[in-house]
């Protein structure tokens, strides 16, 4: 194993964010605007490889929006457009000539409420797998495997992988959705407020598999629920009004925040 | 204070204040539009009853084997109508599908909020309701007359351009109601727009869609005025090659109504009982069909 | 740092190689779908250029008196669309006159009165009414309401006005065959009717719920409700409803050419046959040659014109409700 790795995760938020680990994803001057409105404003931060980053703010502060940045899921609109760079390992992806199909399935995504498609659990699995890879059929069944299990799904799918993905409960689609992720190897994760649709125990589970995937994926979670940033992320940026107001080690910016406008939020004065 | 609400104590207006008059408009209308209602429902009884003793009198087992009987002669039957009808009605829907299909999905999913989009949703609102015989006169102009003759082609066209409205209509329709964040999942995945339109739009809205096909055949299959100048009508079995005129069960039936032969005539309500009932049974079956597909 | 740039290089190995090969595919797909659309405006030129193609030698010929002139004579190559015009004009204002009335009454029954279980045996009823082919409702028509209509209100009716003034011509008929414009209008008024009330329906099932409630509660009859309130909110758009089976109307050709006798003649009497311009294409256009292909042609230029003027108001109209 790696030392810088495993320092990282066995000491997370003392070790200062700029040696955790190597930077992923690098954001410099990011703005964007829906139509005429400017809803990020000059947003420079850097995510780290193979850790959990919270980004938390009340509604509207921009924190999806960033989100939804980082796979260009925002150019399916027309009226919605950014500027400045995001470059992942070095490339930027807000570049024209970057092909954002190719991007989507690096940087892979999970949204606030579960997205099973039409089709059975396992071609929703394969589904993703299909679009960039050739495949014969024992080495997709591998594949699909391998993807249930990472997203502790399978004990519970295995016996009706034929049956439709819309039958499941919730947080079964959720982890679903999730499961179809990873299954295409992404190297980075997004989670839009990943737990809101779902009830506690549902919520727990994710939580559990999100702390997994870390080990293997880096990781973006926008959420709304500051429990939830504290007990899963290592690194949390609060965002308001459309500014990165902080960023650093979770730890850090639930003890001792740098700003006030941090400190009122977490300890709930406003938002 | 409590005992001053309650000395204060109002005595309460008496009942019966309402104008009778309100209550006489009021009834009025609700045994007004209960009767117009009534009335619809018994014209459309009589329409049909009419239809069943008419065409039941004139129905044997004969009439869909043998071909319509040329003026004078006796007897006869349906048979070249029936398949013409169905060929005809095949050719229109094979043709109208696809690209009802495909202009729905660019209204829906590429066209989202353009101007072309919003002018051509307009314009095929319009079409969906354009008097069908000027779409005869069209295919006429427009294939009939370059290629020298009436032909089961033309006739094809015709019932096309009747039925890709609705087609477009439904398409667009079903796939506005799937939901946007399924879209984006399937982006999100690195699919491009084409294969989750294919994929995962499509698949969602399937029964929608279907529904509309049938819909779109029931319109079509009953249409004979844009059949007039187009697959005509004659009494023979159609030829190979679709030229020179198809006979269908519309246009058979309109000629033979209107004859002076009592078996002609005969044979017209029988045509018009078997259309009818197909059309009904592949409306009903459209209804049902979307309904199945509400209830998962 | 050695080691993390190994383990990098060790991750990237691991990762699949992506192909992305389809956006060719992508690319004819969308094309495919905006051609399909583009091809429904095609379809629209191409109704209005043959018509204009057809019809211009007749318009030329004829100049603006092919519009008031009521002479349609083929043996003299003349040919005017007066009688045409005001038959498809007096059939769809009959039919509007009746069928209107009775739609929205049905609409009407439907949203506010009836009970919950006959609502949609009714509205399936109604729904198919509309898809019976219009042959059928000719056929109808002619063998079946006609004799009736001939025993049961021409002879009666025309026994009672002879002589009188205005009454004695409107509803006088010479031979009482049954058929005729009125007759035309009425059978075009029911095959309206499924149209006007299931629109009329939707539209009145649009109107918020809470809107009729908060009616109710200051103590409105549904007669009060239904004039005060629904009507007010949704009277623009039952208009274009009512447009709507308009379009239908004027253009209706089968039904109409089995019932309205099929004359060119102009009479003050809504008994006496007449002709609209789809039915008069219907019966001519196949044994037509020179210029009375060219007059149909212009007569169909003339339904198309108004035919489109109706249906554009009755789509703007019925949007509106729409987008408040």
């Amino acid at each position: 194993m790696n030392p810088v790795a495993v320092s990282a995760s066995s000491a997370i938020g003392q070790i200062p964010a700029d040696i955790a680990s190597p930077v992923r994803i690098a954001v410099k001057n990011l703005n964007f605007y829906y139509s005429d409105f400017r809803s990020l404003k000059d947003i420079s931060l850097d995510f780290h490889d193979r850790q959990v980053t919270a980004l938390i703010g009340p509604s509207g502060c921009g924190k999806s929006t960033l989100l939804r940045t980082f796979n260009r899921i925002y150019s399916l609109y027309p009226e919605q457009r950014a500027d400045g760079q995001i470059l992942l390992d070095g490339q930027n992806i807000l570049s024209n000539s970057i092909d954002v199909n190719e991007l989507r399935a690096r940087v892979g995504m999970v949204f606030q409420k579960p997205t099973p498609f039409p089709m059975s659990i396992y071609d929703n699995i394969s589904f993703g797998i299909r679009l960039y890879e050739k495949l014969g059929k024992a080495d997709l069944d591998v594949r699909v495997e391998e993807a249930l299990r990472k997203a502790a799904l399978w004990d519970e799918v295995k016996d009706k992988l034929r049956q439709s993905g819309m039958g499941l409960s919730g947080g079964q689609q959720q982890r679903l959705c999730i499961a179809r992720t990873i299954a295409q190897k992404p190297e980075v994760i997004l989670l839009d407020e990943p737990t809101s649709a779902l009830d506690p125990i549902s919520t727990g589970k994710i939580e559990e598999l999100i702390e997994q995937l870390r080990t293997e994926f880096t990781i973006v979670i926008v959420t709304h629920n500051m429990q939830q940033a504290a007990r899963i992320s290592q690194f949390t940026a609060f965002m308001y009004l459309g500014e990165l107001i902080e960023f650093g080690p979770t730890n850090k910016m639930f003890m001792t925040p740098n700003q006030k406008q941090t400190q009122d939020y977490i300890t709930g004065r406003f938002g | 204070m409590n005992a001053a609400s309650q000395s204060v104590q109002t005595t309460p207006a008496p009942w019966g204040r309402v104008r009778r008059g309100r209550y006489v408009a009021d009834r009025v209308l609700r045994i007004i539009c209960t009767l117009f209602t009534a009335l619809g429902a018994f014209v459309l009884g009589w329409i049909l009853l009419m239809l069943l003793y008419e065409g039941i009198t004139a129905l044997s087992p004969s009439i869909f084997v043998a071909t319509t009987p040329g003026p004078g002669t006796k007897g006869g039957g349906i048979a070249n109508a029936l398949v013409g009808s169905l060929i005809l009605t095949f050719l229109g829907i094979a043709v109208a599908t696809p690209i009802g299909v495909m202009a729905g999905t660019y209204l829906a999913e590429y066209g989202k909020g353009s101007k072309l989009a919003e002018v051509i949703r307009f314009i095929n609102d319009i079409l969906l309701a354009a008097p069908s015989i000027l779409i005869g006169l069209f295919v006429y102009t427009l294939m009939v007359r370059p290629m020298g003759g009436y032909s089961g082609w033309a006739g094809g066209v015709a019932l096309a351009i009747i039925a890709v409205p609705v087609i477009v209509r439904t398409t667009e329709d079903m796939l506005r109601l799937v939901p946007g964040s399924l879209r984006e999942a399937g982006a999100a995945l690195g699919a491009p727009m084409s294969t989750v339109i294919r994929a995962i739009t499509w698949r969602a809205a399937r029964a929608g869609m279907v529904t509309g096909v049938l819909l779109a055949t029931a319109r079509i299959a009953g249409e004979t005025a844009p059949l007039l100048f187009t697959a005509l009508n004659n009494n023979f079995w159609f030829k190979p090659n679709l030229m020179g005129g198809v006979a269908n069960l519309p246009v058979m039936i309109y000629q033979f109504a209107l004859s002076p032969y009592e078996n002609w005539r005969q044979l017209a309500w029988a045509g018009a009982l078997v259309i009818t009932l197909s059309i009904l049974a592949l409306s009903v079956v459209a209804r049902l069909f979307l309904k199945k597909d509400k209830a998962r | 740092m050695v080691a993390v740039s190994q383990k990098q290089f060790m991750m990237s190995m691991d990762r699949p190689s992506r192909r992305s090969n389809q956006s060719g595919f992508d690319k004819i797909f969308r094309l495919a779908s905006l051609g399909s659309a583009l091809l429904v405006l095609i379809v629209l030129a191409g109704i209005i250029g043959s018509m204009i193609h057809g019809g211009l030698p007749a318009l030329i010929e004829f100049g603006p008196s092919f519009i008031t002139s009521s002479v349609w004579d083929v043996q003299r190559d003349q040919y005017g669309a007066l009688v045409a015009i005001i038959g498809t004009l007096t059939t769809a204002v009959i039919a509007l006159v009746i069928g209107v009335p009775i739609s929205i009454g049905i609409a009407i029954f439907l949203t506010q009165l009836c009970p919950a279980w006959l609502r949609r045996p009714v509205s399936t009823t109604i729904e198919l009414l509309a898809a019976v082919p219009s042959i059928i409702y000719g056929m109808w028509g002619l063998f079946v309401f006609a004799p009736l209509f001939a025993k049961f209100v021409q002879i009666p009716v025309s026994k009672i006005v002879e002589g009188l003034p205005v009454f004695g011509t409107i509803l006088y008929s010479r031979v009482p065959s049954g058929v005729g414009v009125l007759t035309a209008g009425i059978i075009l008024a029911i095959m309206i009717i499924p149209f006007i009330a299931s629109v009329t329906r939707d539209i009145l099932d649009q109107i918020p719920t809470i809107l009729r409630e908060s009616a109710y509660g200051i103590g409105c009859t549904t007669w009060e409700v239904v004039r005060h309130v629904l009507v007010p909110q949704a009277g623009v758009s039952i208009i274009g409803a009512v447009m709507l089976g308009l379009g239908r109307a004027l253009g209706e050709t089968m039904a109409v050419t089995f019932v309205i006798g099929n004359a060119n003649r102009l009479s003050a009497s809504l008994f006496d046959p007449g002709s609209t311009i789809a039915s008069r294409i219907a019966n001519e256009f196949n044994e037509a040659i020179g210029l009375q292909l060219n007059a149909l042609m212009a007569l169909g230029c003339i339904l198309f014109l108004v035919t489109f003027a109706v249906l554009v108001l009755a789509r703007l109209l019925v949007a509106r409700v729409k987008t408040r």
